[in-house]
């Protein structure tokens, strides 16, 4: 369900901001990421689109580290058994349509922007509606 | 001001200041809004994040409806500050008038400005989308520039109705800045007009109503 690393940047610097004024909307910060990502305000249902499920073919790992702490990358990926790839390759294992659909994307929209446009747009301002 | 690398002020409006800079990588813009110390703190912050939250909900709207506007990166709610696209290279259709007025004015592509505008603003309106400021200021030009690619910004205002009134001021407020601004503009204006009636189903009324809303205006002799 992800199109660009950005999109994953724009989730988890919301997930950051708010843990920091505590005021996220679930529990913890990873599942405050995976909840920016989703379109809509319901929880179960964002973890069920962008968590991880049994299915799952492909999977991106995203680790928030603190500055001042050093960061435990090759733990966390020894634990994956999998190939890793390069995020270039992300387009490749994307189903844009599934994404479209997922994040309700109009015709119109398409001419105004990419489909990453859409996508951050509503990631941000889902709160306010 | 905001945290972001590579800062720079770019304008001091009354409402908000703007700045540019990097975020996540990416240029953009800050708008932040300029807290009024004049108004009592609790009501000050409530109506900083109406007006904040006001702005990236029309936003949103002006994308799902396919009005061309900038996309938001992020909204902070404890600073009041939208993050936005910047648009590089982006000229604001009013210094794109003055110039090319200035260079001995091809006023055939002023005509096909005027057309895109029409469009542009038929396309908002049967949306139920008033803009509310609607200035040549705050219509931008994608560059290349010829190929009047608009974007429209500064939604701070905006709101939603349906109402031919709030359609016919939003124009007359365009009217205004035309003619008062722009030398000679006068048949932009009308050709906007012309193409604004053409493509929104909904016009009729509405300039019914501008044309009530411009007798209506300052300094007209209502006498009755």
């Amino acid at each position: 369900q992800i199109v660009d690393p950005f999109q994953v940047l724009v989730a988890a610097n919301k997930a950051v901001h708010l843990h920091r004024i505590g005021k996220m909307k679930t529990r913890t910060l990873y599942t405050e990421v995976i909840f920016n990502l989703s379109p809509n305000n319901n929880i179960s249902d964002a973890l069920k689109k962008f968590g991880v499920s049994d299915s799952d073919t492909a999977v991106l790992i995203v680790l928030i580290v603190d500055t001042e702490k050093p960061d435990n990358l090759e733990e966390v990926v020894s634990q994956v058994e999998g190939q890793q790839v390069s995020l270039d390759e992300l387009p490749q294992l994307t189903d844009i349509e599934k994404v479209k659909k997922i994040y309700k994307i109009t015709p119109q929209e398409e001419k105004i922007g990419t489909l990453l446009d859409s996508i951050v747009c509503r990631m941000a301002t889902k709160d306010v509606l | 001001p905001p945290p972001l690398p590579g800062l720079q002020l770019v304008q001091q409006g009354a409402e908000a200041c703007v700045f540019r800079g990097r975020f996540l990588g990416r240029e953009a813009v800050a708008k932040l809004r300029v807290p009024k110390l004049y108004r009592h703190p609790a009501l000050e912050e409530r109506l900083s994040r109406r007006r904040t939250a006001q702005e990236a909900r029309a936003l949103l709207r002006c994308r799902r409806a396919g009005i061309p506007a900038p996309v938001v990166y992020f909204v902070d709610y404890v600073t009041n500050c939208i993050y936005l696209e910047d648009i590089m290279g982006a000229v604001a259709v009013r210094d794109h008038i003055e110039s090319v007025q200035q260079r001995g004015g091809d006023t055939s592509s002023l005509l096909l400005l005027g057309e895109k505008l029409g469009a542009l603003l038929a396309r908002l309106h049967d949306e139920d989308l008033i803009h509310g400021d609607l200035t040549t200021a705050n219509i931008l030009l994608r560059p290349p520039v010829e190929k009047l690619d608009l974007v429209l910004i500064d939604l701070g205002l905006s709101f939603v109705s349906g109402l031919p009134e709030d359609k016919g001021v939003d124009l007359y407020v365009l009217e205004k800045v035309f003619l008062s601004v722009h030398a000679e503009t006068e048949t932009v204006f009308e050709t906007l007009l012309k193409t604004y009636a053409a493509t929104s189903k909904k016009s009729g009324p509405v300039i019914k109503k501008l044309d009530e809303v411009r007798l209506r205006g300052r300094k007209r002799s209502m006498i009755g």
